[in-house]
């Protein structure tokens, strides 16, 4: 089908980097003869869409299924959507140029809260209508992923219906439901009815919004279940990374090759949502992890191979799969890459043994600058740990270091602030010890500091998040209880966070909001440049809702809550046991080195605890 | 840099979709063909490792390719036809190797070498009569020299030295074909679309459609075939 293609060709030549929309890639799938249509939406552009692996997954996946078809889609960049419209051109698939609006089922990931506005100009640039109300079986069933769907009621009105959890065994489910709807000419609603029966599936319309931001409850007699739990896989090892996935031309962000070597975190900090959502922890065996690696960098000619996962270093063979690549790779200059590093030897030890001393740097996460504040989160890392790393990598040659810390987590006082600026001193002293003096001007000490917020599904899901104001003072006593020289310190830009607290844990009244600011221009929301915090607050105006109060009010630990109808295995019980031991400052220990915390997530799911190794630690 | 004995100088295309492309782009996609096959590059020594290999000059984003070329070192001698086969095999048919033959690991490197480079550019807009547009580009050439202002850039090219063949143009209602060679150097390379956009300026043709293609690349001594 090249009549798509012939209407954006023209477009090319005025357009900036127009490798984004060329496809032809190597890995590219064409299915022509395919009877069933999908389009997978990243809802941001293809540099950084083609990094995200849920896309990677799901096209793998899916183009494995009999009969089905699963092509790629990005947002166009500012002036190529211009193109597009000026032209009449709608949004179209990468591979076959063909019009979304023809696809049978149009996925998008969900990958932050900001791509929001971007999702609604995906839908009305492919010529659909915006509301999931005013479409019918004439129009791709349109359903939503990833982690913000673990909040959908913002986005409720717009999607017919979103998977939560994740998506490997769920997404045929869901394209055999659709292909018997189609095949017995059954109406959307029916079908939508079909869907909700389907474990992980929600379908927004047919719940009921309750008043004051309460959970929805299912509508009388459709037969949707009330809570609606996570979908998950049990047999991790069973799954087969991508083999030949799709190899950008352009310069991508995380241009290399990627083997999840594990799922699921359960060091428990007490702030983050992967670590809540993707339990229980389950390890691939270190033969699938080498097989899977050396197939896919076979297939792909990638010069670098990333080993990911919430935490990497925590795999219980780590050791062993990376001395058996590290012989398979010898000689075809390949870097690997482990994008997590726990904060002791051990995560030294292992960037060694890939050989990264000479080259990048290591990346470390204290995220707070107290062992008081460390204990509140679950940090389980103390300074003394922090700091004989610190003094192992630079004794063993590395010379660039990055830290992440947090601003505004509950209880925080100026003295835990001003702890961050004495932490980083005494890393930046024990750094100096350890580097040779001819040496030390290639030191480079960064620390990145991020504005805390809240999220849904965490144990603190009930806490406020500071103000704009009080953000800004905080980050004055950063600044000034920093050391003067020899770092550099980034900041997350807070009028952003701000926005992201707003909508992270709203419920449907929020829609009318963001469609206001994608009306008024809003999109790429997460490019700090395109960002515009007063078309927001126009936007919460004019629906008259206070974002203020809704990211930085404490909710009521009594009531239910706008996700509270979406479970992700985890108890609100736990949660609540994990807000009060947060306040009291005791640490809960990683159920996958020591046993148990009876968080809930195994029983309700049905899975378990999967170790490669039989044990960790 | 040890001894790499094995220098493979592989020609290939652009065209298609790929025409698209950077130069960088076009180096990374054709390394990762490279590492698709079973070829034993040669790694360079240092930190960082990285594979031995070498390209011509640049080619402008959207202009296409019919003889381009690298050369890639080799840590074990395979048959050329395999090699050639091989990365036939891996590459993306928008970059699809042409031939690929040892040559003098000594000899000079491509960019050094190939200081010739022939084009055809073909122009479409329906006010192009005959006649017309060769006489706006002969003017251009005529006047010896060229002023361009690329990303910021001023820059002023000799076309008595550029352009030693001049520019042969065949012209039909509503479409020219320009061939012509440039010579590249220290001052840089002209590009042809530069050349031809001067000279539909001056017939106030600016919303022409204009599509480059180079042809050849060749050293100037040795205007022969290439063997």
């Amino acid at each position: 089908m090249t009549g798509g293609w012939d209407r954006v060709e023209p477009l090319l030549a005025h357009v900036e980097r127009p490798a984004r929309y060329i496809d032809s890639e190597f890995g590219a799938v064409h299915r022509g003869e395919a009877s069933y249509r999908v389009a997978l939406l990243y809802p941001d552009t293809y540099e950084l869409g083609m990094a995200n692996q849920a896309i990677a997954i799901l096209y793998d996946r899916l183009n494995a299924v009999e009969g089905v078809g699963a092509e790629r889609v990005f947002v166009p960049a500012s002036d190529m959507a211009s193109a597009l419209r000026n032209s009449g051109v709608p949004l179209l698939t990468l591979e076959d140029s063909r019009p979304v609006a023809a696809c049978d089922l149009f996925g998008i990931t969900l990958p932050y809260e900001l791509s929001c506005t971007n999702v609604l100009e995906a839908i009305d640039l492919a010529g659909l209508p915006l509301h999931a109300r005013d479409r019918d079986e004439r129009h791709p069933l349109i359903v939503g992923g990833g982690p913000c769907a673990y909040d959908p009621e913002p986005l409720a009105d717009f999607f017919d219906a979103f998977l939560i959890g994740e998506g490997e065994e769920a997404v045929a489910d869901i394209v055999a439901a659709h292909r018997a709807a189609k095949d017995s000419g059954m109406s959307r609603s029916d079908l939508l009815a079909s869907l909700a029966l389907i474990p992980g599936v929600y379908v927004p319309s047919l719940y009921e919004p309750a008043a004051g931001g309460a959970a929805a409850l299912p509508r009388p007699g459709t037969g949707a279940p009330a809570v609606v739990l996570k979908r998950v896989v049990k047999d991790f090892d069973a799954v087969r990374s991508p083999a030949c996935p799709v190899v950008p031309y352009m310069d991508v962000v995380h241009d290399r090759a990627t083997i999840e070597v594990l799922r699921g975190c359960t060091r428990g900090c007490r702030f983050c949502q992967a670590g809540m959502i993707y339990r229980p922890v389950r390890e691939r065996s270190a033969d699938s992890v080498v097989r899977d690696a050396l197939a896919q960098l076979r297939c792909t000619g990638q010069e670098e191979l990333s080993l990911s996962s919430l935490s990497t270093t925590d795999h219980s063979a780590i050791e062993e799969i990376l001395r058996r690549l590290g012989v398979a790779l010898r000689g075809r200059a390949v870097n690997v890459g482990l994008p997590s590093l726990r904060v002791d030897a051990f995560g030294v030890a292992m960037a060694r043994l890939v050989g990264e001393g000479a080259r990048g740097g290591l990346t470390f996460a204290p995220e707070a600058g107290t062992q008081r504040m460390r204990d509140v989160i679950n940090k389980n890392v103390t300074e003394q740990d922090l700091l004989s790393t610190v003094e192992t990598a630079f004794d063993a040659g590395w010379r660039r270091l990055k830290l992440y810390f947090m601003l505004g987590l509950p209880t925080e006082t100026d003295e835990d602030i001003r702890g961050i600026g004495r932490l980083v001193a005494k890393v930046l002293e024990v750094a100096r010890k350890a580097t040779p003096p001819a040496q030390r001007g290639g030191m480079r000490i960064a620390v990145s500091v991020s504005t805390f917020v809240p999220k849904a599904h965490t144990p603190f899901q009930w806490e406020g998040q500071l103000t704009l104001e009080e953000v800004k003072h905080r980050q004055m006593v950063l600044r000034e209880s920093m050391p003067r020289k020899g770092v550099d310190l980034h900041w997350h830009d807070p009028e952003v966070s701000f926005v992201e607290g707003a909508l992270a844990r709203g419920g449907r009244e929020l829609a009318p909001v963001i469609e206001h600011a994608w009306r008024s221009g809003g999109g790429f929301d997460a490019w700090t440049e395109k960002f515009s915090l007063k078309r927001w607050l126009e936007a919460f105006e004019a629906a008259g809702i206070d974002p203020v109060a809704l990211a930085s009010e404490p909710r009521d630990p009594m009531r239910a809550l706008p996700w509270s109808h979406i479970s992700s295995g985890v108890s609100e019980d736990y949660l609540a046991l994990e807000r009060e031991a947060a306040l009291t400052g005791a640490s809960t220990p990683d159920c996958s080195f020591d046993g148990c915390t009876d968080c809930g997530a195994c029983p309700a799911l049905g899975a378990d605890i999967v170790l490669a190794g039989g044990h960790r630690g | 840099m040890a001894d790499m004995p094995f220098r493979l100088r592989v020609s290939f295309v652009k065209n298609g979709r790929l025409r698209f492309l950077s130069h960088l782009e076009v180096v990374h996609a054709l390394e990762r063909a490279v590492r698709r096959t079973e070829l034993e590059y040669a790694v360079t020594q240092g930190f960082n490792p990285r594979m031995k290999i070498a390209f011509g000059p640049a080619l402008p984003v959207g202009t296409a390719g019919l003889d381009e070329a690298f050369d890639l070192w080799l840590a074990r001698l395979v048959p050329s036809d395999e090699a050639y086969r091989m990365l036939r095999a891996s590459t993306p048919e928008g970059l699809a190797p042409t031939e690929a033959r040892y040559v003098n690991e000594r000899g000079p490197s491509l960019t050094a070498a190939m200081t010739l480079a022939s084009y055809e550019v073909v122009v479409e807009d329906p006010g192009m009569g005959p006649g017309r547009f060769a006489e706006a580009l002969a003017g251009v050439i005529g006047s010896g020299s060229l002023a361009i202002e690329h990303k910021g850039a001023h820059k002023v090219y000799d076309l008595t030295v550029c352009l030693p063949e001049g520019a042969q143009v065949s012209e039909e209602p509503g479409r020219g074909v320009v061939s012509m060679t440039v010579r590249m150097g220290a001052w840089g390379s002209l590009r042809p679309e530069a050349l031809v956009r001067e000279a539909l300026g001056r017939m106030d043709a600016q919303e022409a459609s204009v599509a480059v293609t180079r042809t050849r690349l060749r050293p100037e001594e040795a205007p022969a075939a290439r063997g």
